[in-house]
């Protein structure tokens, strides 16, 4: 269901000023999103002054000073740092990206970081992915070969491979799906950019054989057709790949094929 | 505890794009056309009561507020005539890439804006 304003728990209140305590005279203000479960209220945002002389130049770097020498009780998600694993996603300045590949430089006037759009808070920027990664098993990622024997090599021409490319790089950092409006509305049934992308990832890769099944599995007016275009996904994505093509090429392929 | 976990904010924080704008735009101007072809039919079917019901309907059209209601719905019409060429191409795979839908979508916007006023001319000149 569309509901535009946050419930009452879910207000975000003004929060704590943590002022600059180096005397850098280069400082840029800093306002994370908070929410501590243990204390029952509303989340609020803290404002930092950081010390912009003595950080790194992305995002994860503002996160990481911040957590080491100002407030050590922030709780983000984060791992490799080169925006490979996608435990940083989170919403910078009013789009999500991973924080490890954002250059802070590009963001201007104060820094504004929120967890990800529409998802339940567990603490501060991390966000409940759970629905999520219950929709991706959903769509069984996983090569299905009943026909070939398990000890058997499985060919693929170039050609057929070359289709994967803008597929498979998917980190499921979910940039994309908690960027959707469509998604925001109808998380529980669409299945959201992140999802379809990988479902079309195994629709059309030539070694699986359960390619009828995999279309009719997922040509549902709530599952599929909530995609509406709006493109939120695909200027979201910080590995550049574009789930609404992919979408698109999923309705195509039920609007040719006889199913 | 579940209930009691706060949702994280989203359309309001979220930046718009063009091709959100050009989206939501698309869907309201539909609604519009609905409403403006509803009204529409009955504007024609009301000549059947006579030169009275016509006469008020066009002193009203020729007001300010009846001026602005035809301005908006022939920009409402051409809006979502483009928007529609933009979605069509787009259900054929086509202009997927990021810069090319930020392109049509401005097509879309100015595109609309000069339909309105072609539209609008057209009709007060040669009709």
């Amino acid at each position: 269901m569309v509901q535009i304003n946050l419930s009452k728990n879910s207000q975000v209140k003004k929060g704590k000023y943590f002022k600059d305590k180096t005397g850098s005279k280069n400082l840029r203000k800093v306002n994370i999103y908070r929410w501590d479960p243990s204390s029952g209220d509303n989340p609020r945002i803290d404002t930092y002054e950081v010390d912009m002389d003595n950080c790194p130049s992305k995002v994860l770097d503002i996160l990481n000073k911040i957590k080491n020498e100002i407030d050590s009780t922030i709780a983000y998600r984060r791992s490799c740092a080169h925006g490979v694993c996608g435990s940083c996603a989170m919403n910078m300045d009013g789009k999500n990206g991973l924080a490890c590949t954002t250059p802070h430089d590009e963001i201007k006037g104060d820094i504004n970081i929120y967890p990800l759009p529409h998802l339940k808070v567990k603490k501060d920027l991390i966000g409940d992915l759970d629905g999520l990664y219950k929709q991706y098993q959903s769509i069984e990622p996983w090569l299905k070969t009943n026909s070939k024997s398990d000890t058997k090599e499985i060919i693929q021409s170039k050609k057929d491979r070359e289709k994967l490319d803008g597929a498979y790089e998917c980190i499921m950092c979910a940039c994309c799906s908690t960027s959707c409006p469509s998604y925001w509305w109808n998380g529980d049934k669409y299945l959201g950019p992140a999802v379809l992308l990988q479902a079309y990832r195994w629709i059309i890769d030539s070694r699986d054989e359960e390619r009828q099944a995999r279309l009719k599995k997922v040509a549902d007016e709530l599952k599929l057709y909530r995609c509406h275009t709006i493109l939120n996904c695909t200027s979201a994505c910080p590995k550049g790949l574009n789930p609404a093509k992919a979408i698109a090429e999923i309705k195509k392929m039920l609007a040719t094929a006889n199913i | 505890m579940e209930s009691k976990k706060p949702l994280s904010p989203h359309i309001q924080i979220y930046r718009w794009h063009i091709s959100s704008l050009v989206s939501i735009s698309h869907r309201i101007t539909g609604i519009i056309n609905i409403i403006a072809i509803t009204l529409i039919c009955l504007w024609v079917s009301s000549l059947l009561l006579g030169e009275n019901t016509y006469e008020t309907i066009n002193l009203f059209l020729s007001s300010l507020m009846g001026k602005f209601i035809i301005l908006g719905i022939t920009w409402s019409f051409s809006f979502q005539v483009l928007s529609e060429i933009r979605h069509l191409i787009m259900d054929l795979g086509y202009g997927f890439e990021l810069k090319i839908t930020k392109i049509t979508g401005l097509l879309v916007i100015f595109g609309s804006i000069i339909l309105t006023v072609i539209f609008y001319l057209v009709g007060k000149n040669f009709i």
